[in-house]
């Protein structure tokens, strides 16, 4: 449990702890009462953010959304799982129509009608989150801390959205938010309070007939509860900390008086007015030219650094993803199709569809050479998958590739992080073996949908 | 501020046009076949008679003394005398008579529009694809189709006295016929409805059964209109990122509607809403006509067809002003309701 494994970030965090608490109390004064006598400095919160740096912050778990149209049930996203921790920037790449951006929305639970979460959770783990949503929802919290592994998931409740795992003298150290499980009225809490987002296209992400200020203190007096001139003080101090120059005249300016970068920096002191734990962005520099991109992404790292942020970053650009992400997830027809860290990922890419991509980065390939691309596009997924969705584009298809459908597996023995999936991995094991544990995985997975 | 450095101009800019305007006005009034010497001197007139009579009119003198001498009075606001309908009685007191019926007619097809239509576009784009929105939004199209001499036609024959339901009209509420003026005369002391609401309310509320069939007819065009727009402009801007950006922020549902949605679908209808400021003018002849209201279309046309040269003239200054006025009013609006309005960029 007690797992520092990273040293190197706790002196950000040790110095960012302070404002981060008092920021807090001042939304939810009704928390943190009973800590601090009898509990050690182990209990404190700091600990248990501590704690929590060994698994992740943020679990999507098997997610399937779909949207339902007269014609057909698109999967935009079929199954995707990865997780998220503290500081951690997690990429997602993919062609238009991977469903990247509907991931991002699930999250958030902001799928609206005809789409629907199918099944799959989001378990979103911060321990003061799980505690503030416990006492506000306890009708619909399930405390299996007390029984057995095995028996937990029984005990859990139709209408259960949060989970409390473990407790130590009574506080809540461990436990979760099931986002897709969770009513809208905890939904929205949780936008903006403990999961931002920024949007793509800073130029329309702001509403044109309001100030930038108040658009900012709008979110903080929803979450913080903050108004009139603290507010206003707390709106300029987010504009400084992203950097907008003049803070307090900006505060009182329209959008349209914001520049395209400036305003995406607005986009995101508004999505960190409250403090989130998890920043969701969905391609926040594919709207900006190069040079305001760069500045973009520096933004996002020093904040990150500051405010231990685990950040998902939705792009389809592989320049921005080598140089933001920590760990990606390729995405290909609403599925995961390859996962590994950063380094991994672009030195040994496994997955055909990940090379190809990757080969089709301007260049990347000798002088004279055409560029290289990827044949076709992205069907839609509009069916149970019995077969690979990349086999009729990918140059290495077999004849199982139209009867198999792949599923996650690490791409060799031992390989640490790094998952693909495709029928050609794990590369140690012949195709034959390969294959069979594809199909006999696919009817583990087949059961529990 | 620039916005308001934008509606000063605008403001200014209002002058030429309406001295333009007024000078097109008397182009055609001269140039056009009216003959207000014969007109009141009936068939029967002797040349002699024509010509004095054409002389004391001052029409014998040249066109641009007339012309003169006719914007140097307008602008005084010198409306003249009346010479055919009603002669020698000031134009003033005969718009002073007709107008506040005009204005009732209008006063309340502009509510039943604004307060009609604009709810139930909205409550349409809020809740698309429903059947509730498909009645709207059908209701929308079939009453903005019905004209509005057949639709009045058809309500004075359905409430009129020999009409099926005119029993039932004329016995609703205070006692009225469907045909005739409104009496407005709680107009000349507005205040007693409030000091003396007993004797007053019973005239105003027969004064508004009264209008109300010629305010149905004449505000369903516009309601229709509104409802339709009102409906692509809710859609449009619960589609917008910046209402996506607001809800991923935790904004209730509500917040969004009214904060976010509501003022930016404004935009699009204000145009719309003040157009409709014009039936308070012109659309409203027919009407008018059917229900047997004598307002200002009706003094217009009995004018124009009758020659009455200062009446037509005073007519038409006052509807220029009326409308450079409500082009004022519709700026004004969108440089309180959108900052962007006024920035060159």
């Amino acid at each position: 449990m007690a797992g520092s494994d990273e040293p190197a970030r706790s002196p950000a965090r040790g110095s960012d702890e302070p404002t981060r608490s008092s920021a807090r109390g001042n939304g939810e004064p009704a928390q943190p009462p009973a800590r601090g006598d009898d509990e050690s400095a182990v209990a404190a919160p700091s600990t248990a953010r501590g704690d929590a740096d060994g698994e992740p912050l943020l679990e999507v778990d098997g997610v399937r959304t779909a949207f339902f149209t007269d014609k057909e049930v698109i999967r935009a996203v079929d199954g995707v799982s990865f997780d998220i921790r503290r500081g951690e920037t997690v990429g997602v790449v993919g062609e238009s129509g991977s469903g990247k951006s509907v991931t991002a929305r699930t999250i958030m639970g902001l799928v609206e009608s005809p789409g629907r979460v199918l099944r799959g959770s989001v378990r979103f783990r911060d321990p003061d989150a799980v505690r503030r949503f416990a006492s506000k929802f306890g009708g619909r919290t399930a405390d299996v801390s007390d029984l057995a592994p095995e028996e937990r998931e029984g005990a859990i409740g139709e209408d259960d959205f949060v989970v409390v795992e473990e407790r130590r003298d009574g506080e809540i150290t461990r436990g979760y938010v099931d986002v897709v499980r969770a009513p809208e009225k905890a939904l929205r809490k949780l936008r903006g309070g403990d999961i931002a987002m920024v949007f793509q296209d800073p130029l329309t992400s702001l509403n044109p007939v309001y100030t930038v200020g108040n658009q900012i203190k709008e979110a903080l007096r929803l979450h913080r509860g903050l108004t009139g001139s603290d507010a206003t003080r707390e709106a300029i101090d987010l504009l400084e900390a992203v950097g907008i120059p003049d803070a307090g005249r900006r505060v009182r300016e329209y959008p349209h008086e914001f520049s395209g970068g400036m305003r995406q920096r607005a986009v995101i002191a508004m999505a960190l007015a409250c403090d989130p734990e998890v920043l969701i962005c969905d391609e926040p520099t594919t709207a900006l030219d190069v040079t305001i991109q760069a500045q973009i992404l520096e933004l996002l790292r020093d904040l990150q650094e500051e405010r231990d942020l685990a950040i998902m970053f939705i792009t389809h650009d592989m320049g921005v993803i080598a140089e933001i992400a920590d760990s990606v997830n390729v995405m290909y027809a609403g599925e995961i199709v390859e996962s590994a860290p950063v380094v991994e990922l672009f030195e040994r890419p496994k997955h055909p569809y990940t090379r190809g991509l990757l080969e089709s980065i301007p260049g990347t390939q000798g002088r004279d050479e055409r560029l290289r691309t990827i044949e076709g596009e992205v069907p839609t997924p509009n069916e149970e998958p019995t077969y690979c969705r990349f086999a009729p584009r990918c140059p290495k298809a077999f004849d199982e590739c139209d009867r198999v459908h792949p599923v996650p597996v690490d791409v060799a023995d031992g390989a640490r992080d790094h998952t693909a999936a495709c029928l050609l991995y794990p590369e140690d094991e012949s195709r034959e073996a390969a294959v069979s544990l594809h199909e006999s995985r696919n009817g583990e997975r087949g059961d529990s949908a | 501020m620039s916005r308001w450095g934008y509606f000063l101009r605008r403001l200014l800019l209002a002058v030429p046009v309406v001295i333009f305007g007024t000078t097109i006005t008397f182009l055609i009034l001269r140039a056009g076949p009216l003959d207000p010497v014969s007109a009141i001197l009936g068939p029967t007139g002797s040349p002699q008679a024509y010509n004095r009579i054409q002389e004391n009119l001052g029409l014998n003198k040249p066109l641009w003394e007339q012309y003169i001498d006719f914007m140097v009075s307008l602008f005084t606001f010198d409306l003249g005398q009346s010479w055919v309908i009603n002669p020698d009685t000031d134009a003033y007191d005969l718009i002073l008579l007709f107008a506040p019926r005009t204005i009732w007619l209008g006063f309340w097809s502009v509510l039943i529009a604004l307060f009609v239509g604009i709810p139930l576009g909205f409550y349409a784009g809020l809740h698309p694809n429903t059947p509730s929105d498909y009645l709207a939004s059908f209701g929308g199209i079939v009453w903005r189709a019905m004209p509005n001499f057949w639709l009045a036609i058809i309500l004075v024959g359905a409430l009129g006295l020999s009409g099926p339901f005119g029993g039932a009209w004329i016995n609703l509420g205070p006692q009225t016929n469907i045909i005739g003026p409104p009496d407005l005369g709680f107009f000349s002391d507005p205040l007693r409805l409030l000091t003396a609401p007993g004797d007053t309310w019973p005239d105003f509320l027969a004064a508004l059964k009264k209008i109300a069939p010629a305010a149905v007819v004449l505000g369903s065009a516009s309601m229709g209109n509104e409802m339709r727009i009102g409906r692509t402009a809710v859609l449009e801007t619960i589609n917008s990122n910046y209402v996506e950006t607001a809800r991923a922020k935790g904004v209730p549902r509500r917040s969004i509607v009214w904060k976010h949605v509501f003022r930016n679908a404004l935009i699009p209808l204000v145009p719309i809403i003040t157009g409709e400021a014009f039936l308070l003018i012109g659309g409203s002849v027919i009407v008018e006509t059917v229900f047997g209201i004598n307002g200002l279309g009706y003094l217009f046309f009995q004018a124009i067809t009758q020659g009455d040269l200062p009446l037509v003239g005073s007519l038409m200054f006052i509807f220029i002003l009326l409308l450079v006025v409500v082009n004022i009013l519709q700026d004004f609006l969108y440089t309180i309701i959108d900052p962007r309005v006024g920035y060159e960029r």
